[in-house]
């Protein structure tokens, strides 16, 4: 799928993760801001590119500032963020689910 | 479930809010400044019984009045408020954000994946989002071997590009490899945003080392120099022109390898006066000043302003000399929208 | 009969907040309701549809029922809630502003597209209503029996009060006719009555006289929005030492006669009719969940 439009999921409370998603190019770039970056930062990155890959995107750019989220959240989010981005949170990716 | 607080937008114009909202800033030694209509802000707030413990409002893309109250001093609330202020954006589709706060908030923002844009000793100026300067710089476009040739800068309002203009850019193109001019991309001039750009275009295009590029929100902008828009607030920009000036000068200027930047100079705006007294002030060594003295025609000083009141008195002929064709053109054949747009409020007295 | 379980704490957890939804289970509510109604704002019922399917599939909840409260049905949310729920396995769908039986049905009948969509199993997902109108409370009969789906039935009583045009007071005579109306609708269908939430927390003293006026008129148990309210309602509903020992002696008489190989359920002389037998393992169960006894059956103590 493409990105139509920049689209955001999530806040900046504690365990949530905020998922700004734009376009991009070529591939896949995420730029993570975590308190736990050092020791989680490949795991939260690998969450958000399987959740992409999930809905065929293979084009983005990924703002993601973490607070601590579990892998369900920032799953959860960056689904949400990229069907927001995609133009399709009406019609949700039932696979994806 | 547990402890949870509701965020609540917090109506200023109810007198009853009015004065939460000014009690807590004054406990932070936050100033709220007067040229700012309530009515142009959108402001959030947590309430703990009948008591405002943080608020945080935005202006277009800007954040500003970040407050909380010192006795919660854990971070929690600072993060619901700049979450909530960055969702209600996002909603307004505007997910570009900038934030002028004091250097001791810089971390707290930072922590939030803000990302500083330039540090004075008055404050931080913090930028997060979908874009960033890098993203900004991306853009622009470079010659070979730049870093070894004579790059110019010029930022300039153009409202609208007249002879005068067209003289500093003609002294910067002689004396330089390449002269990037930077057109304000701020909305809130008589001729908007993109007219002032193609005028600028237009009125060049015959300058072959000559670039003309947005200056985007990093030049003269609502986020770097908010004033540089009201007439005459001389005290209160001293420090937005110093942040302007060291944004140019570590952000732009370096990456771009830009040595020097031409200034026409000021007899009438004391607004750029201050301004380019600023930019001597910080710019140098590393980036020059050049600063050309002001165009005369039949001993008459070029300027925009002389321009948008002649649009104004419906006098356009006077002003044909200050022109180039392609400007005096275009005014001519908008002149009714042009004179519209001052009945209808806009300001032809500042920049 | 369905299987009778603990439903005496139905702790609610807004939808879009993941702090919440993690600690969800470590307050040992017998129910968890994830809540994509009104504790959403509309913006977000996407995303929250996101994290509470995520975390269904993924968190461990331990023994707590799983519930979520979708939107209503003349949302546009609500067909995405339901299929979206089902497929990520919920236990029980929690439909608001119940009115009717046919709304039970549409739900069953959606609830049913949605299994077989998402291959899940028929009949897994099972339902509840929350009747929050005049209108609601007397049609609660049909509404326990619209669906062999139906687990339970709650009040929801602020916009019961408001579409009564009173508010809710202290004593609570506002709501006496739509507890009795649910508690005998639910019993008749055999099926679990909730009561309403209790709001204001800084008021101990009411929500103790409040859970044990629900208790004594045979409710499963509250729904609640905070989760130091669950204690509280496991106190009121913690069986006395006297209520364990005759459930003892009860349940011994049954495995006695098991052992025997006798139908006959007697007592002291006394058959044991079912009443007995269904109260005393209820007295058990609860018994075990409030930690009053060991696992041979040794009353512990308070």
């Amino acid at each position: 799928m493409e990105i139509k439009s920049t689209a955001m999921a999530g806040t900046l409370e504690s365990s949530d993760i905020q998922i700004t998603i734009s376009s991009n190019k070529s591939g896949i770039q995420i730029d993570l801001n975590s308190d736990v970056a050092k020791i989680f930062g490949k795991q939260i990155k690998k969450v958000i590119i399987e959740s992409l890959n999930a809905l065929e995107i293979k084009n983005a750019k990924v703002k993601a500032v973490d607070q601590g989220a579990l892998d369900c959240v920032i799953r959860a989010r960056t689904l949400a963020a990229a069907q927001r981005a995609t133009h399709t949170a009406e019609e949700p990716e039932w696979e994806v689910f | 479930m547990g402890y949870e607080q509701d965020v609540k937008r917090v109506n200023l114009k109810n007198p009853y809010y009015l004065k939460k909202w000014e009690n807590l800033l004054q406990k932070v030694d936050i100033q709220v400044s007067t040229e700012v209509s309530i009515d142009d802000i959108t402001c959030v707030g947590v309430f703990e019984a009948d008591q405002l413990i943080a608020t945080g409002s935005f202006q277009e893309n800007i954040l500003k009045y970040i407050a909380v109250d010192p006795t919660y001093h854990d971070g929690k609330l600072f993060n619901l408020i700049i979450s909530t202020l960055i969702s209600t954006l996002a909603q307004q589709q505007i997910f570009h954000i900038f934030v002028f706060t004091k250097p001791i908030y810089q971390m707290s923002f930072e922590f939030v994946g803000f990302k500083t844009l330039v540090k004075t000793d008055v404050g931080v100026l913090l930028e997060t989002g979908d874009t960033a300067i890098t993203d900004y710089l991306a853009t622009i476009p470079r010659i070979a071997n730049q870093k070894n040739c004579k790059i110019s800068a010029i930022v300039m309002n153009a409202n609208p590009f007249t002879l005068g203009h067209r003289y500093l850019v003609e002294e910067a193109s002689k004396s330089s490899d390449l002269v990037y001019i930077f057109v304000v991309k701020q909305d809130v001039s008589l001729f908007k945003t993109t007219e002032r750009f193609h005028l600028v275009q237009v009125g060049v295009s015959d300058l072959s080392n000559v670039r003309v590029v947005s200056g985007d929100e990093y030049m003269v902008s609502y986020a770097t120099f908010p004033t540089y828009f009201i007439p005459d607030k001389t005290n209160i920009i001293r420090y937005q022109t110093e942040m302007d000036a060291t944004l140019f000068k570590q952000k732009i200027a370096k990456p771009l390898h830009i040595k020097t930047r031409y200034l026409g100079e000021e007899p009438f705006s004391k607004t750029t006066e201050v301004y380019n007294e600023t930019l001597k002030r910080i710019l140098p060594p590393e980036v020059q000043v050049e600063i050309i003295p002001r165009l005369k025609i039949n001993t008459q000083i070029i300027s925009a302003t002389k321009v948008r009141k002649a649009i104004q008195q419906n006098q356009i002929e006077t002003i044909k000399d200050f022109l180039p064709n392609s400007t005096y053109n275009y005014i001519r054949d908008h002149l009714k929208i042009l004179q519209n747009s001052i009945k209808e409020g806009m300001n032809i007295d500042g920049n | 009969m369905r299987e009778e379980r603990l439903r005496r704490t139905m702790m609610f957890v807004p939808g879009n907040n993941p702090a919440m939804i993690k600690d969800a289970g470590i307050y040992g509510a017998d129910s968890i309701m994830f809540d994509l109604e009104d504790a959403v704002s509309l913006a977000e019922k996407d995303a929250a549809r996101f994290l509470i399917s995520e975390a269904i599939k993924t968190q461990d909840y331990g023994e707590a029922e799983l519930v979520v409260r979708v939107n209503g049905q003349d949302t546009p949310y609500y067909h995405n809630d339901v299929l979206a729920m089902v497929k990520a396995g919920i236990e029980v769908i929690r439909l608001p502003k119940v009115e009717s039986a046919e709304m039970i049905k549409q739900l069953e009948q959606d609830t049913l597209v949605a299994e077989k969509k998402f291959g899940k199993e028929i009949g897994s997902t099972h339902l509840m209503a929350a009747i929050e109108s005049a209108k609601g409370v007397l049609n609660a009969p049909e509404i326990a029996t619209a669906s062999s789906r139906m687990i339970g039935i709650a009040l929801s009583a602020e916009d019961y009060t408001t579409d009564m045009k009173t508010h809710r007071y202290p004593d609570g005579a506002e709501l006496e006719f739509a507890r009795n109306m649910i508690l005998h609708a639910a019993r008749a269908a055999g099926i679990a009555a909730f009561d309403t939430v209790f709001t204001n927390m800084d008021d101990v003293e009411g929500f103790y006289r409040e859970t044990r006026y629900i208790h004594q008129l045979g409710f499963d148990g509250k729904s609640l929005v905070n989760p130091r309210q669950i204690p509280m309602v496991n106190e009121v509903y913690a069986p006395t030492k006297t209520e364990i020992e005759k459930a003892r002696d009860v349940i011994f008489a049954i495995e006695e006669a098991h052992a025997k190989g006798s139908g006959v359920i007697s007592m002291n002389g006394q058959m044991v009719d079912k009443p007995v037998v269904l109260r005393a393992q209820r007295v058990m169960r609860l018994a075990v969940a409030s930690n009053l006894i060991d696992k041979e059956g040794n009353y512990l103590g308070k």
